[in-house]
């Protein structure tokens, strides 16, 4: 089965079909999702200011992303849920958006540079937790991630005006 | 002049007809508005967690109002601003539209509810954390995700 059948084939399953068709269920995955990019976002600014040199509600780094990330994983598992069922609902169009598919690698980017952030620069965290302003390299993350979140937001919304 | 008549007017005027000729200038303004939503949303979400007990309790609420309660007075001017245009450019899709007006209504409650009790959080006081508090954090919570619950459904009761 090539790519486009699998999405068609998605866009056809009864859950699929009762998402497009239902009056309720689309604007109501919309404002799960949209609560939750909010959340996912919000979080993250938080800390991404932080490691760029704002005060937090903590003193340290690392106390600070103990507090936050748990809910920023929270509210990203909930965002992915929701953005998964209004995509298999019209499937084949999203894959086929070219601001979709630019949203996704945005998504992967900084998926990996958090990955790098944690295992360089948050390793030594001990070393600079209380430091203002951080490292270099915190400072790199910190803006990187808030660069390609805000990008995110903007391709989200940029999808509902090609779709 | 009734909203209809007024949605009309607003629509015939020349910025609103600007807003609508540039065609990205409603997505952009619609992304700027939604950052400011997750920086209420971040702000709240850490100051009324904290309020709950549920994050953070040895840090002073005082403390925790201090840092986030500016960003969400900031955010909240930024939301005005960018909801002005989009009300300017659509006028008829805002003005006369049912959730639109349950949505300011709930933002009034919101802003007055911060004003009125988060506010005075920033003097510094011994507090501790009564049920009651509690509970009014978990409300000031679903009050913001209903604003954006209803701002979304503006797009869909017409």
């Amino acid at each position: 089965m090539n790519l486009d059948a699998t999405l068609e084939y998605l866009a056809n399953t009864p859950l699929a079909m009762a998402i497009s068709q239902g009056a309720a269920a689309f604007p109501m995955l919309e404002c799960i999702h949209v609560v939750a990019i909010a959340a996912v976002v919000g979080t993250i600014t938080i800390v991404d200011l932080r490691l760029l040199g704002y005060r937090s509600h903590r003193r340290g780094v690392r106390q600070l992303i103990q507090d936050i990330l748990p809910y920023t994983w929270g509210a990203f598992a909930l965002a992915l849920t929701a953005g998964s069922l209004l995509f298999i609902s019209n499937a084949p169009k999203y894959a086929h958006n070219a601001q979709f598919q630019l949203k996704l690698l945005v998504i992967v980017a900084a998926a990996i540079n958090m990955a790098i952030f944690h295992l360089t620069a948050y390793r030594r965290v001990k070393e600079w937790d209380d430091r203002l302003p951080p490292p270099a390299a915190a400072r790199v993350a910190g803006a990187t991630s808030l660069a390609l979140w805000l990008t995110v937001i903007f391709l989200g919304r940029w999808v509902g005006f090609t779709l | 002049m009734d909203m209809h008549g007024f949605s009309e007017w607003l629509y015939g005027t020349a910025v609103s007809s600007a807003i609508r000729d540039n065609f990205w200038v409603v997505p952009v303004v619609q992304s700027i508005h939604i950052i400011a939503i997750a920086v209420v949303i971040g702000s709240a979400l850490v100051t009324e967690l904290r309020i709950a007990g549920v994050i953070a309790p040895e840090e002073n609420i005082c403390v925790v109002a201090q840092r986030y309660l500016p960003w969400m007075w900031r955010a909240l001017a930024v939301l005005l601003a960018t909801g002005l245009v989009m009300i300017i450019g659509e006028p008829e899709r805002t003005l006369t539209n049912v959730p639109f007006w349950i949505k300011m209504a709930l933002v009034v409650t919101g802003v007055l509810a911060s004003i009125g009790l988060r506010k005075p959080l920033l003097t510094p006081l011994d507090r501790s954390s009564t049920g009651p508090a509690r509970s009014l954090a978990w409300i000031m919570l679903s009050l913001w995700v209903a604003v954006i619950f209803c701002g979304r459904w503006i797009a869909y009761s017409n």
